[in-house]
Order: structure tokens, then sequence, then C-alpha cells
């Protein structure tokens, strides 16, 4: 990793030294991995002859990445179930080591796993808690100060802080495991953030919330990235967690990063029509409206049209000229149904392909 | 056993033979899933007889007895194999806390509901596990009796092993209801575990498990001529481990061996009758509950 | 290091405060692992009335022999009071991808998932154990040694370790196979050859076994190297054995904490 300082490698740097030199807080050049899975066998006389040999297959869980974020970025890592968004995330977070290809956060090697490393991210999974299960919350951030080696004073203003922020101070005292899945989710991440990490990983942390703890989870987010300036990596599925929150987007479906860009630009890339809305005085006919764009779904007196976006400027000038309009108005493909295609045509592709 | 009034399809001939065969072939579909575990788990369990084994001859070695109760040396070893044969008859993993808990979380409301015989239900599908586990246990079982052939006495007569397999038989039983009414007492207390390990403890010392319960001949319980050997006869304890291996080694025989195969039938009579009642008072004080 | 230290205390803080919350259950888990110590007691009692003495010249008459159990008692409830709890916990822990957290945390993983659960109720047998030793070596007509009353609590030390290092590998086995095992059933069996004393492994098939067990699975060594220096005279040929439990000790830490980390080394962790 060069060093324009020219001092050569470097274990690790310091967030500002990331900054200044321009080189970016994760570097990943084609990481893959793969996994061997035994088959189960079905039916008995499988399951006999099971016993002395079982096939096996190599399922490639991600296919070789690459991927640079730099310091203060807050990227969404979009995909499907089991595209390998969190197998990306287990291997930046050290967790599991790669099959294939080099992946630098902070200056580290993530897999080997050194203290230096492990003190300045944290890693939030949705779902599964690392707080102690049997401890009140209160001391399992006590705990956390110890491992983390946090100065106490520090400790203690930081803690106030977000546990005031996300108001969840009267929990404080009660076991972990008797407090509901919004209420455990805000007090891990108050947990994560104790030791002000420089980099948060987050894994599906809005999967199984209501609609108002993911609201807050996203107005917190927002507000403790930009406030401390962390570089997050963010797995969803879910459009609205990526809408909500980040600029830039990362597609990954069956392992493989389809696209890396702004959300806006997503519409742009993937899309070939714009969905117009015509008000009209009378109910039209179907072959009529199917004249200026197709598919088209007719409501009342109500028109939705799909209309090629290159051909927009001519089509919609004939419409306002042949009917009665009382209101018109042009959107983009809804960002849902985009990357909801997107999903779905790559499976196809890779069903045909036979993967 | 069957819902046969919503079911029409369970009215065929053999419709229960034809539920419980396909409980069979999935539980040794299970079994083998688990592949190296259960060959290494079988042999695993002759372990402490090693130990046992071991133990005994050390004993044997620093006193000038030729036997103790009758047993010599190899005598003991034959009966710690023998003891696993009927234990793999007569233990019931899981069955009193399977019931238990099911009465605990509710999930017992449907044998109410239903016609089908809960007591009639648990009893085929442990036979199911049983057979599964025999068949899975015979290889690992007959090599480890073939290599210690030379600690037992020649093989007894038809009528002995008769005994024995009848007694075994018996031994099944009795151990299903033993530990099925210990499970139907969920019904009146919610923590039957500590029940469950009071029977465990005492069964522990008096099944015969341990040790050949002839050696118990030579303590009194205070009545002159009643040793503790022949209080223990009376319970059913050591049917579920000592008896049948105790027909094979010829320890008790004639008169005193119909004596006790008596006995043993008597108690899987009061324990199956036991275990009804149980079962018939437990469900109208559920229901009475609301459930 | 003081963190650690401060780290486990607050661990057996947690546990000892849930214990006292749930007393009923604390006590009837006492009751239980007394229930089968005193069965046991009972049939070593009846085995005492067949002869004078375990295999012939070893010296393990009654008392001697009760000294030993009783040592037993108090290693192995340390063991299952400080890690095996733990332990047990770590197949669930494989199982449901909780495993992840633990190597997230810059904290060393061996000791995080071999100490975080303490129970209490284990101690019980090994309070036993000490009043059980009592009244053995008021029994037995010499008094041990002043260095034999130094070298216990040493030697005790050595047989937890090795204790530990036979968990720790269990542990790793369990994380390097990834499936939900019974680790308690391994420790069962491999711990069982240790519960009489060594000598009764003689013969053909003894010896062995005997040398097997102390020299590769040093488990012979733990019980049987403490429990011959406060309940026998100490003799020439004591001195070589207490050497090799130390190096046991910490070859047996050495190996199982290489084993460990290899085993973490190659997580594949729950897909999701």
């Amino acid at each position: 990793m060069h060093n324009s300082n020219g001092s050569g490698d470097t274990p690790s740097l310091t967030s500002s030294q990331f900054a200044a030199t321009n080189t970016p807080l994760i570097a990943v050049e084609g990481l893959a991995k793969e996994y061997r899975v035994y088959d189960k066998p079905e039916g008995l006389f499988a399951s006999v002859s099971g016993l002395f040999r079982r096939t096996s297959r190599l399922v490639p869980a991600l296919r070789g990445v690459n991927l640079t974020v730099g310091r203060g970025e807050f990227v969404a890592l979009l995909g499907p179930n089991g595209a390998g968004k969190t197998t990306f995330l287990k291997l930046l977070s050290g967790i599991i080591t790669p099959t294939r290809g080099t992946a630098s956060v902070l200056g580290h090697v993530p897999w080997e796993r050194a203290d230096d490393f492990r003190r300045r991210f944290a890693l939030v999974m949705g779902q599964r808690n690392q707080l102690w299960w049997d401890l009140p919350a209160a001391e399992s951030f006590r705990l956390h100060k110890e491992i983390y080696r946090i100065e106490t004073a520090r400790f203690e203003r930081t803690r106030d802080e977000l546990v005031d922020m996300l108001d969840v101070r009267k929990l404080l005292l009660q076991p972990v495991r008797e407090l509901s899945l919004g209420e455990r989710m805000k007090l891990e991440l108050v947990a994560a953030l104790l030791h002000e990490p420089e980099v948060l990983f987050l894994d599906e942390p809005t999967i199984g919330l209501d609609v108002v703890a993911q609201h807050t989870l996203h107005r917190f987010l927002s507000h403790v990235q930009t406030e401390r300036q962390m570089t997050v990596l963010l797995t969803t599925h879910y459009m609205k967690d990526v809408a909500a929150l980040c600029q830039r987007v990362v597609v990954i479906t069956h392992g493989d990063i389809l696209y890396d860009g702004s959300l806006e630009q997503i519409v742009d890339r993937f899309t070939t029509h714009k969905i117009v809305t015509l008000d009209l005085d009378h109910e039209p006919s179907q072959e009529r409206m199917e004249r200026f764009g197709f598919p088209c779904e007719i409501r009342g007196p109500q028109a939705i049209l799909r209309i090629d976006r290159s051909r927009i400027a001519d089509v919609l000038p004939e419409i306002l000229r042949s009917e009665t309009v009382r209101d018109i108005s042009v959107e983009d493909v809804p960002l849902e149904e985009i990357v909801a295609s997107l999903f779905r045509s790559e499976a196809e592709s890779h069903a045909r392909e036979g993967v | 056993m069957i819902d046969t009034r919503s079911n029409p399809a369970a009215r065929r001939p053999f419709a229960g033979l034809r539920t419980w065969w396909m409980m069979l072939v999935i539980s040794l579909e299970e079994r083998l899933a688990y592949r190296g575990d259960f060959v290494l788990g079988t042999l695993m369990r002759f372990l402490p007889i090693v130990t046992q084994l071991f133990l005994w001859t050390a004993v044997f070695s620093a006193t000038s007895r030729p036997d103790i109760a009758g047993y010599s040396r190899n005598d003991i070893v034959a009966y710690y194999l023998l003891t696993m044969v009927t234990r793999a008859f007569s233990s019931m993993p899981g069955l009193s806390g399977g019931i238990a808990r099911s009465v605990r979380d509710g999930s017992v409301k449907k044998y109410l509901v239903q016609p089908i015989d809960y007591v009639s239900f648990l009893l085929a599908s442990r036979i199911a596990h049983k057979l599964v586990y025999y068949i899975v246990a015979a290889l690992p079982f007959a090599g480890v009796f073939f290599l210690c052939r030379h600690f037992f006495p020649p093989i007894p007569d038809a009528l002995t092993i008769a005994s024995f397999l009848l007694a075994l038989v018996l031994s099944f039983l009795l151990g299903f209801f033993l530990e099925a009414t210990l499970g139907m007492l969920g019904f009146w207390f919610l923590e039957v575990s500590s029940i469950v390990f009071a029977y465990m403890l005492v069964q522990y010392l008096l099944s015969g498990h341990m040790f050949p319960l002839d050696m118990l001949s030579g303590i009194g319980t205070g009545i002159p001529g009643l040793s503790l050997a022949d209080v223990v006869r009376w319970l059913p304890f050591e049917y579920t481990a000592y008896f049948p291996a105790a027909i094979w080694l010829g320890k008790v025989q004639g008169a005193q061996l119909v004596r006790s195969l008596v006995i043993e039938g008597c108690w899987v009579v009061v324990m199956a009758v036991a275990c009804r009642i149980a079962w018939w008072r437990g469900t109208r004080r559920y229901s009475a509950f609301g459930g | 290091m003081n963190r650690y230290a401060t780290i486990f205390a607050t661990f057996a803080r947690a546990c000892l405060v849930r214990d006292m919350t749930f007393r009923t259950n604390f006590l009837l888990e006492c009751v239980t692992s007394l229930g089968w110590m005193s069965m046991n007691l009972a049939f070593y009692l009846l085995v005492f009335t067949f002869t004078a003495e375990i295999g012939r010249g070893t010296g393990w008459t009654r008392e001697p022999f009760f000294a030993f159990v009783a040592t037993g008692l108090i290693i192995n409830s340390i063991v299952q009071a400080l890690f095996i709890p733990s332990a047990e916990e770590l197949t669930e822990m494989v199982r449901t991808g909780g495993l992840d957290g633990v190597l997230v945390q810059p904290l060393d993983a061996q000791f995080l998932l071999s100490m975080h659960r303490i129970d209490f109720s284990a101690f019980a047998n090994g309070l036993v154990g000490v009043g059980l030793l009592a009244w053995a070596l008021q029994s037995i007509d010499h008094a041990p040694h002043f260095v034999a009353w130094l070298l216990y609590p040493l030697l005790i030390f050595c047989g937890v370790a090795i204790l530990y290092s036979l968990v720790i590998m269990l542990a790793a086995a369990t994380i390097w196979m990834g499936r939900n095992q019974s680790l308690y059933d391994f420790w069962f069996y491999l711990t069982n050859f240790s519960r009489y004393p060594a000598e009764i492994y003689s013969g053909p098939w003894g010896s062995p076994l005997r040398a097997l067990c102390t020299f590769v699975i040093p488990i012979l060594l733990v019980v049987n190297v403490p429990a011959r220096v406060i309940a026998q005279p100490l003799e020439g040929q004591g001195w070589g054995m207490i050497l090799a439990a130390v190096i046991a000790a910490a070859a047996s830490l050495l190996i199982s904490r290489m084993v460990f980390q290899s085993a973490i080394s190659r997580y594949r962790s729950a897909s999701s």
C-alpha cells in the first residue's frame, strides 16, 4: 500500500493519515470466498451409502470483488438474501478468511485479527446479539470499557451521550434477554459506538424492526455518522435503508458486484423508460392509450403509461394535442422496482448458466 | 391411534402400521445422518466398563477370595456387558421430561382434542426408536461381545435364553411405564425434574447398574434373615438392569427365577395401570383449568 | 494482565448474582451433584467390605483411597465450576453464530470462551471433598510431611491445568467441526479413566493404557499425583511423577492453546 511521504509499508495508519494521503480506508481486491458443502442424503438408500462416501460441492459465496471506500463514506451493500453481503462483511471484519484475494481495512489485514485493528472498528449484526445475554446492559457497557480500554471519563461522556440520544436510560438495568428486539438493537448500537470506532459495519440492522424503530435507527445512524465522520458499511435488502442513509450504493448479487455508484445513477443506468400518469376527463380506451406507451394501466379516468425515455420528448406533446389532459406527471421507475428486477434478472441468468 | 373420522384414508387397513413404519424410516435416516457419531458413540458407551474391569481385577488381586457374592472376576465383567444390553431395552431417554414439557407448554392439548391415544402413541414411537437403535448399534455391540467372549460362561440352555428374552421385553415395558408415569406428574407439579432426579438416583444405586445386586446380600436390614438384597428383589428397579443379566449368568434359577419373572410382570401391570390412571386424572384436571 | 482479572471478576459477579436470584434452582443443582456423589461413595464403601486394599501392595487402603476420592472431588469441582459451563455454551454459540461477536472483540478469544460463565453450585462437591479429605487424613496413621502440604496445592493446580487444556481441545474440536456436539459426553468418557488410582491399570492391557493416559493424554496425572503426595508416604519414585505432572501441565496448556488458535483461524461461521 503506497504512502506518499515515502516511508514505505506501514502496518497501520491513523484516520487523519488516510485523509491526508488519500489512501482508501477500505481497499478490497479480488476477494473471493468458497464454501465446501456436503450434500444431504435423501431417502434411506442414500443415507446408508452416505456413511461411506459423501458428495460435496464448492459453493462460491463471493466471486472476487473489488471495492474501495474512503474515509467518512456511508456505503450500502444492497442485495437479496444469499448474495454474499454478509460473507463480505465477515471477511472485512476478520471473522473468516478468504479463499482468494486481498483486503485492507484501516491499514490492517482483517483476518489477522490484530488487537489494534479490532479496537478501531465495530460490528453490529441484526438479530444476533453481541451483548452478554444475562447481564444488564449497564454491566455489558462496563465490560466493553475494559475490553476496549476506554478511559473512564471519556467512556462516561460517550455513554451518556449515546444513551440519551437513543433514549434508553431506563433500560440499562434490565437483563438484556428481557428486552424487545428494537430495544436490544438500540443498546447494541450504544455498545458498538462506546469505543468511538472509525469504521462501523452493520449487517442487516433493521431486520425484524417495526417502522418506527427503523426510522429512529436511520436518524440516529445519519446523525452519528456525520458527527463523527465514521466510515460506515451497511448491508441490507431493504431499499428504505439505502434511500434514507447513503449516497453510494453497491449492488451485490450472486457473489458479484453488479453496480457501484450513486442512487440516482441507478435509475439512469438500469431503466429505459419513465412512468407517465395522465388524468383525463373521461375513461380512455386501452388501445388508444397504447399508441403512446406500453404497458398501459387504466384506472377510471386515469391512465398510467410507460414511455421509453428517448421518445418522451416526442410523445408528450402528441398526447397533449390529441387528448384532453387535466393533469400529467412524469416520474422515474421506483427504486424498489428497479432493484427487484435487477435481482430477478441476475437470478434468471445464473439459473440459465446452471450455477 | 389415528383419527379416522376426518381422514378417510386413515381407515384403510394397516393405516396405523403404515404411520409407524414411516416413523421408523425417518428416525433411521436421522440416525444415519450423524455418520461417525453413532459408531463412535455406541462404542464409547462401553468405555466405563473398561474402568470397572480394571477396578474389580485390582480388588480381586488384593483379596484372597475366589469370588465376591458368587461372582468371579470374569462373571462381573460379563455382568456389566449384559446390563448394557438390558439398559438398551429399559432406558427411556427424554420420555418423562418430554411429557412434562408438553404439559407445561400446552402441546399436550392436541392429544386431548383428537382421538389419538397419547400413551399408545408414545409407546409406538419408542418402539420405533428402539428398533432403529438396535439396528444401528447391533454391529458395534456384536463386535464388543465377540471380543469379550472369554469372560462369559458357556451359553445357557434354551429355557434360560427364553427367560432372558422375556425379561428383556418386560424390562422395556417396565422402563417405559415407570418413566411415562413420572412424566404424567407434570399435570400436578410444575417442576417434575426434581422427582425424576430422585428416581434416577435410586435407580442408579438399586438397579444393578453399578454393581451386581447379589453383593447386597451381606448387608442386613436390622431384621434377622432379611438382607438388603432380599428387599431390593421386591422393588421394580432391579428389573431395569440386573435381572436379565443375572438370568443369563445363571445367578437366578428355578423357582426363584419364576418368582422374579412374576414380580416383574406384576410391576409392568401396576405401572401400566398407574400410567393410565395418571393420564386420565391428569387430563381431567388439565381441562378443568382451561389449558 | 490486570484487565483480564477485572473482566473475569465482572463475569463472576454477574453469575453469582444470577445464581442467588434463582436460589431454589441453585440449591437444587447443589443437591443434585451431592446426590450423585453420595451414591458413588456408597459404592466405594461396599467395595471395601470385600477387600482391604485396591490392588495388592499399592497402598490404597480405605482411608488413603477416600483421600484420593476427595482430591478428585476438589479438582473436578473446580473445573466443573469455572470452565465447563462456558464450554457447554460454546456449542450453542457456534450454532447461532454468536461466536462471530467474540472474534471481533480485541480480547483473547480463548479467555472469553472458556471463562465467561461460572457455575457456583459445582463448588458444593469440592467443599464435601475438603471435608472428606480431612476425615481421611486424620484416620491415616502417618501424617503428611509438611513438604506434602506445600506440594498439594501446586499439584491440584497442575491437575486443573491439565483438565482445562482438555476442555480447550474439545472446544477447539467443536469450533472446527462446527456442529452441535455434546461436549459433555466426551468429557465424561475421558475423565472416567481417572476416577480410580492409576495402579489398577496393570497387566498386558492395563500397562499400555496406563502409559497412554499418563504420557500422551495425561489424565492419570491429574488426581493421582496430588493424592499420592498427601495420602501416601513420600518415597523416591514419587518425585519423578511430581515433575511429570508439572511438565504435563505446562505442555498441555501450550499445546491446547496452539490447537485452539488453529481452530479459530479456520472458523467457517454459520452462513446467513
